[in-house]
């Protein structure tokens, strides 16, 4: 099975307010279309090591290999592409850019990059909007609907470009029972219908366990996988 | 038509600040309408100023200067065989005339720069009407080759041009003498030279330039009135009057007149370089009312976008995470500032036409000016408007910069 994350001895370090090791040597792989959840309590260094993963923060030490391309060392313009075509993230708020449509919150990272018309991108935004049971929404604006809502069209937005990994940080933490349900069936769908890789920093237990398998981690370290 | 990405998150970010936009753009409004009304009624008054100059002076005059005394009879007397030395030499009053001054006006009319010639000899006469006397200056000229050059026909009063070059023994008088002398079109004047020689001259025409020491001095009379007056023949010409296309570059053609004929040339600058100074200061006075405009414009969409990326800076985070490089962030927030930059200047362009417009029509009513001089130039108009985007672009640049180095995990993770 190809592997679609290798992470080799990750250190990270936070100078202020003062030298902190964060993460402490941190190696494992995750297969393509696992789907894979990240537990541990606050501050145990889980969400600085996805948002390592993630190619946004550069600032560690360890090397990186995403879909097979060596990730540590790149330009910030060339992450920032591969994150475009490869990364779809989601936050636990929903981070959608107020001014604009759900469905052109949607659509903005398909323009970026720039691979299909205007009409197919339309076309397939409105595709995962419905997907995702908020098609009705489209063309309201994006600060206009409800919590719940709003994170399915930020989750519609992960998913524009078909990116291969799929991360989240905490994508559940802002929602109730049943919106949570509703987008963890979506991520295993993704996973084993499409053979996407879901990564996700949860503390919902119940959520991590129905995952295929759990990265535990305590101060730094990866205690259990 | 086909709008990029960035070009669509700037609009909407611009529309849906309307007021904040509305704001940059008014400052940047206001400067370019400053611009284009100084630069207006700057280069009115300076048209004006010029045009007053260039109606009484021809762009070149060429005349025949005293010449300092040389070697060159010594030379042809004494031969090479010693070296011959002027010591302290003078100049030699010689004849003033232009020799042979229809072959040099056949010359210069074959310069393809040379627009007008007028060829005239002038006479200081004492104009007298019954017993009261009155210094001036008599120009004898054909009428109709100065009326080319200096517009003539147009500060006519009484009588007409044309009637001075049907009658021989006529003049054309300046308001300010005929006053003087109490004539008017029909009367007669006699006209006394240095030398004591004088003419009766029957006035057909009064002119009035607004200029008083012109209209109480000046008189224009046919070319033989003036030669009799001086006791010379025919052929005697004093002043050769050039215009030239690019009057601006006067001196250097004047230049190439003096080779070729071998006279002194004055070109108009050298003989108003008073006037000249008036026009730089008035134009540095302009352009450091306009930069300064500019300037306190500039800072207006400075702040603005400084604010602006303050209040997104999630949404900064945000597109870069989700594949935005720095330059589309940069690209974003320029085309912003360049957006308020070229609402603010259209309207800046309009704006300013107004008030120039609206100024134009102010009544001052001194000498010769009736209205405000100011002129209406499609270039000020372009060089605003380029003025205000490269504001615009100068202002949003700074900003831009500082957005597109947001770290989105910094601000994603709080």
């Amino acid at each position: 099975m190809a592997i679609a994350l290798e992470a080799n001895n990750i250190n990270k370090y936070f100078m202020t307010p003062e030298k902190f090791h964060a993460l402490k040597g941190i190696s494992f792989k995750i297969n393509q279309g696992e789907f894979v959840s990240i537990t541990g309590k606050s501050g145990c260094g889980k969400s600085t090591m996805l948002y390592i993963l993630s190619t946004m923060d550069t600032d560690y030490e360890g090397s990186l290999q995403l879909n097979n391309q060596t990730i540590t060392g790149q330009k910030q313009n060339h992450l920032a592409a591969f994150r475009n075509e490869h990364i779809g993230f989601i936050f636990q708020f929903h981070y959608l850019l107020p001014d604009f449509s759900c469905l052109k919150n949607v659509m903005i990272p398909a323009l970026r990059l720039g691979r299909l018309s205007r009409e197919e991108i339309e076309h397939n935004a409105y595709e995962k909007l419905k997907l995702l049971d908020v098609g009705g929404q489209a063309l309201k604006a994006a600060s206009r609907i409800s919590g719940g809502q709003q994170q399915r069209v930020a989750i519609a937005r992960a998913l524009i470009n078909e990116p291969s990994i799929i991360m989240g940080d905490e994508p559940t933490g802002n929602l109730d029972s049943r919106n949570t349900a509703v987008v963890f069936d979506m991520f295993r769908k993704l996973a084993s219908g499409y053979n996407k890789t879901i990564i996700a920093v949860t503390h919902d237990n119940d959520f991590a366990h129905k995952s295929d398998r759990i990265i535990e981690m305590m101060d730094g370290k990866i205690i259990a996988q | 038509m086909k709008i990029g990405i960035n070009t669509e998150i700037a609009f909407t970010y611009l529309v849906s600040r309307r007021k904040q936009t509305i704001v940059a753009a008014l400052g940047v409004t206001f400067g370019i309408s400053m611009f284009i009304f100084m630069n207006a009624l700057i280069t009115g008054t300076n048209e004006y100023s010029e045009d007053t100059m260039l109606n009484t002076t021809p762009h070149i005059r060429l005349y025949h200067d005293n010449e300092l005394s040389n070697g060159r009879m010594l030379n042809r007397f004494a031969g090479n065989k010693t070296i011959n030395l002027i010591s302290n030499p003078q100049l030699v009053p010689g004849d003033n005339r232009i020799v042979n001054p229809d072959a040099v006006t056949s010359l210069l009319k074959q310069r393809n720069d040379v627009t007008a010639l007028s060829q005239q000899v002038s006479a200081n006469v004492i104009y007298s009407n019954s017993s009261v006397q009155e210094n001036g200056n008599i120009f004898g000229v054909n009428i109709l080759e100065q009326n080319k050059m200096f517009d003539i026909a147009s500060t006519i009063m009484a009588g007409s041009l044309k009637s001075l070059s049907e009658n021989a023994n006529a003049i054309i008088i300046g308001a300010g003498l005929a006053q003087r002398l109490n004539l008017s079109k029909g009367d007669y004047i006699k006209v006394t030279a240095s030398n004591g020689a004088s003419k009766s001259l029957q006035v057909v025409g009064i002119f009035k330039t607004t200029i008083k020491s012109i209209d109480n001095t000046k008189t224009y009379c046919n070319i033989p009135i003036v030669q009799q007056l001086l006791q010379k023949d025919r052929a005697y010409i004093t002043d050769i009057y050039i215009n030239v296309k690019d009057y601006y570059n006067a001196p250097a053609i004047g230049k190439s007149i003096e080779q070729l004929t071998g006279y002194t040339a004055e070109a108009w600058q050298s003989s108003n370089e008073q006037s000249l100074a008036g026009k730089k200061i008035r134009d540095i006075i302009a352009n450091s009312v306009v930069i300064t405009i500019l300037i306190v414009a500039g800072f207006g969409i400075y702040n603005i976008l400084n604010m602006v990326i303050y209040e997104k800076i999630k949404e900064i985070a945000i597109l870069k995470a989700t594949g935005f490089q720095g330059a589309h962030v940069v690209g974003i927030f320029i085309r912003q500032a360049m957006l308020i930059g070229f609402i603010g200047a259209m309207a800046g362009l309009a704006f300013g036409w107004l008030i120039s417009w609206t100024v134009s029509k102010m009544y001052i009513g001194l000498g010769n000016v009736t209205y405000l001089p100011i002129a209406f130039h499609v270039k000020h108009y372009i060089q605003g408007g380029l003025f205000g985007m490269a504001t615009a672009f100068f202002a949003g640049y700074i900003p831009a910069v500082k957005a597109s180095k947001v770290d989105p995990v910094q601000i994603i993770r709080g």
